[in-house]
């Protein structure tokens, strides 16, 4: 019995301890980031994201930020940015659908590194399915899109 | 500033490590413990037909289930409690990273309008996919 308590506290000790020396580096630079508006700035490059997903270029900042900082904060810029009336239904979905996916790509990929998976994989798998979930979509959810909007025309015209 | 966000930064990460340690270590003692019962077969017996989808034992389907119901944290702990490959690490954590705390984070994509069912669904079958393809090629390598 003493063995097992033993055993789980030193295990439990020294996981709680990798843990810690990946994620305070990690909250020190995610928090600069932030402080300093760095992803505002370095949103622009990411452009080519909204091309290839045919959304408005609003979605950029919270597909960064939900990607980088995780769903929670990504999700406080949607509803912030849905507010300000940038993005649309379509932009919404393929955005949750992007970072459902896929999002917090640095906590959760060195959490797992941390106790002894191969991140590589770990993160190249997340990244290609999420973009090929959210291309797919966006293919699909033109036409449909475009169609709600002209029914919504043609009732208006009624 | 500088120094400021370096100090908010470092007290943000000593929360959210206190925060993982009081998931962690309650969850790392009771499965170290359950594995000293017999309970760790009876599961590794029950779910070794599904978990061989994966190319993973047993044991693994807490580690899922923990990660799933609660969060990411809880699997970690039971990750490093349960003796696994480092292949069979890799599986599980593809397949968690594509769903997890499931009743957290749907409650957050639920704010946004998008349908739960389907964002679920989206995940859930990721992490199934994922975790077939990386459970297979990785035992081919």
């Amino acid at each position: 019995m003493m063995e097992i308590i033993k055993e789980a506290t030193l295990g439990s000790i020294n996981s709680v301890y990798t843990i810690a020396i990946i994620v305070i580096p990690i909250m020190i630079v995610l928090q600069l980031m932030k402080d300093y508006n760095i992803l505002n700035k370095i949103t622009r490059p990411f452009n080519f994201l909204s091309k290839m997903f045919n959304s408005s270029n609003e979605t950029a900042l919270p597909l960064l930020v939900g990607l980088i900082f995780g769903l929670s904060y990504g999700a406080g810029v949607i509803i912030q940015a849905s507010k300000e009336g940038n993005l649309d239904k379509r932009d919404l979905v393929l955005v949750t659908v992007f970072l459902a996916a896929c999002h917090a790509v640095f906590e959760d990929t060195l959490i797992f590194v941390a106790v002894g998976a191969n991140g590589f994989i770990l993160l190249g798998s997340r990244i290609v399915a999420a973009f090929l979930l959210t291309f797919v979509l966006s293919k699909k959810m033109t036409s449909k899109h475009n169609n709600a909007l002209d029914q919504l025309e043609v009732e208006k015209a009624q | 500033m500088f120094a400021n966000s370096i100090k908010i930064g470092f007290k943000k990460g000593m929360e959210t490590t206190w925060m993982l340690a009081k998931v962690i270590i309650p969850v790392y003692f009771v499965v170290t413990f359950i594995q000293y019962t017999p309970v760790i077969d009876w599961i590794a017996e029950v779910f070794t037909p599904l978990m061989a989808i994966f190319n993973l034992p047993g044991e693994a389907a807490i580690i899922l289930v923990l990660g799933n119901v609660l969060n990411l944290y809880a699997a970690v702990g039971a990750i490093s409690a349960i003796s696994l490959t480092s292949l069979e690490i890799t599986v599980i954590s593809i397949m968690l990273s594509f769903s997890h705390s499931l009743l957290v984070e749907t409650a957050v994509t639920k704010k946004l309008g998008v349908s739960a069912t389907k964002v679920v669904l989206i995940r859930v079958g990721l992490a199934i996919a994922g975790g077939i393809v990386i459970g297979r090629v990785g035992m081919l390598l």
